[in-house]
């Protein structure tokens, strides 16, 4: 158990994570109000995100510092340890635990400690005359905040970093929007880290809408491309269908939590969610758990709302690999991930989850087997890994899923920003087909990027290795159908990124004409941050998946076993980890074979850039299937986009010829008049005096006329003019 | 008797009012409405002194007295007009001043 007073640093300093690149966000807006020397506009961002990422860096540590509890397994336990425990446990406030039913055996422990910045909306007495119901801004700190924002900040960085050397032509000078581009950089990082901190679910769809705009403004960064702009919109699109599931989720949970939430525990926030979340009934977990798990297809770009990440590719590369790596969509395994003890209630989500990510690996993996585009390569990389995640969360793995997401980050994020190196030196070209055997001109770029091939690849002892294999263990242990579709998709993984690298880097040297005369390698403020990247690819699966063990039973090599320090980390969190300790170590031996294997298949068909497609001739019709990604795009225009525009015209129709047609007629009306009586108007005095006079007549006339008809004995003392008799007689003399 | 009165008095209206439209020269309609205010001047100090009901007051005749005042007022100020409208355009036609008209 954490609470806040255990960290070292002072909470309300981790508070202020958020915040910084905000900061430089701000600073580089008035940088461009100031019309200041836009080559220096990147300092604020950079110095902001880099406090960000020390700070994240120090929360990691910080948070892990502590000892971590063996979760007690019932109420009894934990007031044993609490005897034991020196007296920090004693400091827990009472109200962590209320009876209930269990998800796993025992009372749920709120594992992190919830820090309130301030009340936001009041939600009003609902349980007695003081209401003290809240939605806050407040930030929730347990290890999976730790092990979240330790990646997304200093992956950012090094893309922040990349981007000063990317965001500027062969001279040196800035591109054009690069203050704008830093601006919206330092907007996206503030989102992200405000998603994975936030305490509540509306401060969470608060953080998860942010990051799709910003999504939105860097994806339609080249705003002056229309295929730019129809990216954004549709990325910003295909996104609003899951938000809207998800938005429907949290009301949902709302409707249910709201009336089990005592006075002063505030509905949405994440440590009463979870508390009260075991006395739901498994229809209505069933229901917030699917509703939920839109929101999650749409932000992680699973089957069938895929469709916005590879057209994302049409922002510049450092965005991509924001996107891919660190900032967005990590977030929808990031949310299942934290609502561990939601979807822990439902068999049905979990299951839905599985099949959507079996599917979408299988799909992505092929889809990326027959693609260009390098860009587009590693995005149905980054589909088909996300999904690998999606089925560790549906078999109960979460921790294999952050761990997977963990080692993801720093080699996606690597991939990408070689492939931008490549069109760096290649002008913006990026098919390939049009170059290769680029190993003599960008020698360090072609290493950097055999490095992420091969994380990516799952080579041995790689951390794409260990991360990938703990979620094909999770998939046997399952399923053995699964577990076996899993091991093969992670072959194709190794066969479509070695293909790619084959194609791009072997083979004879050839260049497009927009490379120019002698194209260069990337500059040093490109590589550094480069080789941090590699150096995590290489690394953080060996430093933190692993757990040293010198016996020969269930390891691999003899010395080391899956499920290491991340575990034992995570275990301490939302995440509720599975007990898989030690387990699964055979695996390796068939999960390494697949990943060579698929190595060397690459190397015999694609090892000398062939201009002619192997696999054309090989898979034929489901070559150009995988081609054409499955017709989705297509599929989608016919059924979704087509009707709806059509129903969009209709109502446009109704609306311009009915609505406005009706509004058009009173108008039109008063104007005939007008037209009809406008003859009179002749401007001459005495006309109107005559119009008057004929008026004054008429009136007259039609008095005269209605006084003749039998009237009232009394009915008008004028009635007497009408008599001269009257009038004489009247007469005074 | 009231009645001869409301006959001169009405037909002192009715001829200003006939000159007022047919009447072209401006000082002319300008008179053509003095001739109907004192119609009506005549009509009320008739019926002041036979009332329909009760005895005669001095109420029309103390009217009369307020609109001759009126009148002279607006005589003033309408031929200041008149003589103004003469300098801009030379000639003392009506249907000279159309402005207004709805094209």
């Amino acid at each position: 158990m954490l609470a806040e007073a255990d960290t070292a640093l002072p909470v309300a300093l981790y508070a202020t994570l958020p915040f910084w690149p905000l900061l430089g966000a701000v600073l580089v807006g008035v940088w461009i109000a100031a019309r200041r020397d836009p080559s220096r506009a990147h300092l604020p961002v950079v110095f902001g995100v880099a406090v960000s990422a020390v700070l994240g860096v120090a929360l990691f540590v910080d948070l892990g510092q502590r000892h971590v509890d063996p979760p007690p397994a019932t109420l009894a336990g934990h007031f044993e340890s609490a005897e034991t425990g020196a007296g920090r446990q004693a400091r827990e406030p009472a109200d962590t635990f209320t009876a209930g039913r269990a998800p796993v055996g025992g009372a749920w422990q709120n594992p992190g400690f919830t820090h309130t910045l301030y009340d936001w909306i009041s939600l009003g007495a609902t349980q007695s005359l003081e209401g003290g119901q809240w939605i806050s801004v407040n930030f929730y700190f347990d290890r999976l905040t730790g092990a979240m924002l330790l990646f997304v900040t200093v992956v950012s960085l090094m893309v922040v970093i990349y981007s000063i050397g990317y965001m500027r032509d062969h001279h040196g000078h800035p591109a054009r929007g690069y203050e704008r581009f830093f601006a919206f950089m330092g907007l996206f990082v503030f989102s992200m880290i405000t998603l994975v901190l936030a305490g509540n679910f509306v401060l969470l769809y608060l953080g998860w809408e942010l990051v799709g705009l910003c999504s939105y403004l860097l994806i339609g960064f080249y705003y002056q491309k229309p295929s730019a702009r129809d990216a954004a919109k549709k990325a910003f699109i295909v996104n609003r269908i899951g938000d809207f599931g998800f938005a429907l989720g949290i009301f949902a949970l709302y409707m249910f939590i709201a009336p089990l939430a005592q006075n002063y525990e505030n509905p949405l926030d994440y440590a009463v969610v979870f508390k009260y979340v075991a006395q739901l009934s498994e229809p209505q977990l069933t229901l917030v758990a699917l509703l939920l798990l839109c929101g999650a297809i749409g932000k992680s770009a699973q089957f069938p709302l895929h469709v916005w990440l590879p057209d994302a590719m049409e922002g510049p590369s450092p965005v991509s690999a924001l996107i891919h790596a660190a900032t967005m969509v990590t977030a929808g395994v990031y949310m299942v991930a934290r609502c561990g003890p939601i979807f822990a209630g439902s068999d049905a989500a979990l299951e839905a989850i599985v099949w959507v990510g079996a599917i979408g690996a299988v799909l992505a993996a092929t889809m990326a087997m027959a693609q260009y585009d390098v860009k587009r390569i590693l995005a149905y990389s980054t589909i088909s890994q996300l999904a690998f995640m999606f089925v560790a969360l549906g078999c109960s793995a979460p921790d294999s899923a952050v761990f997977h997401v963990f080692t993801h980050a720093w080699f996606k994020a690597l991939l990408f920003l070689c492939a931008g190196s490549v069109m760096h030196a290649m002008g913006d070209v990026i098919d390939l087909r049009r170059f290769s055997g680029l190993r003599h001109v960008l020698p360090q770029t072609q290493k950097l990027m055999l490095i992420g091939c091969l994380t990516l690849a799952g080579f041995p002892l790689l951390s794409g290795f260990w991360s990938k294999d703990e979620i094909v263990h999770a998939a046997f242990e399952h399923n053995t159908a699964l577990g076996l579709i899993m091991l093969a998709t992670a072959g194709l993984t190794a066969y479509y990124t070695f293909r790619m690298y084959f194609l791009c880097f072997h083979g004879p040297k050839r260049l497009p004409p927009e490379a120019g005369e002698h194209p260069h390698e990337a500059p040093p403020v490109m590589l550094r941050p480069l080789y941090v990247l590699a150096a995590g690819s290489l690394f953080a699966g060996v430093l933190l998946g692993v757990t040293l063990k010198f016996s020969i039973g269930g390891s691999f090599l003899g010395f080391m076993s899956p499920h290491g320090f991340f575990h034992s980390y995570l275990h301490d969190s939302t995440v509720a980890a599975g007990e898989h300790a030690g387990g699964g170590a055979w695996l390796m031996y068939p999960s390494a074979l697949v990943a060579v294997g698929g190595i060397w298949l690459a190397w015999t068909r694609y090892g000398d850039a062939p201009q002619a497609e192997p696999d054309r001739a090989t898979f034929g019709p489901l070559w150009t299937l995988w081609n054409a990604k499955y017709y989705f795009d297509e599929i989608y225009d016919a059924v979704c986009v087509r009707p709806l525009r059509a129903l969009g015209d209709f109502c446009f129709a109704t609306d311009r010829n009915g609505v406005d047609g009706l509004v058009w007629f009173v108008a039109a009306l008063p104007r005939g008049a007008g037209f009809l009586l406008r003859f009179m108007q002749r401007g001459a005095l005495q006309g109107y005096a005559l119009g008057m006079v004929a008026g004054l007549a008429l009136l007259l006339l039609l008095w005269s006329w209605m006084d003749e008809r039998p009237a009232a004995p009394d009915s008008a003392d004028l009635s007497g003019l009408q008599g001269h008799a009257a009038l004489v007689g009247r007469h005074a003399p | 008797m009231l009645l001869p009165y409301l006959l001169v008095g009405s037909t002192l209206f009715v001829l200003g009012l006939v000159g007022f439209v047919t009447r072209r020269n401006l000082i002319i309609v300008f008179l053509c409405t003095e001739l109907m205010f004192h119609g009506i001047i005549v009509n009320l100090v008739a019926f002041g002194r036979y009332p329909l009901h009760g005895a005669p007051t001095l109420d029309g005749q103390i009217l009369a007295l307020f609109l001759l005042t009126v009148a002279a007022a607006e005589a003033a100020l309408g031929l200041a007009l008149v003589t103004l409208l003469f300098r801009y355009r030379g000639t003392l036609d009506a249907g000279a001043w159309t402005e207004l008209k709805e094209e």
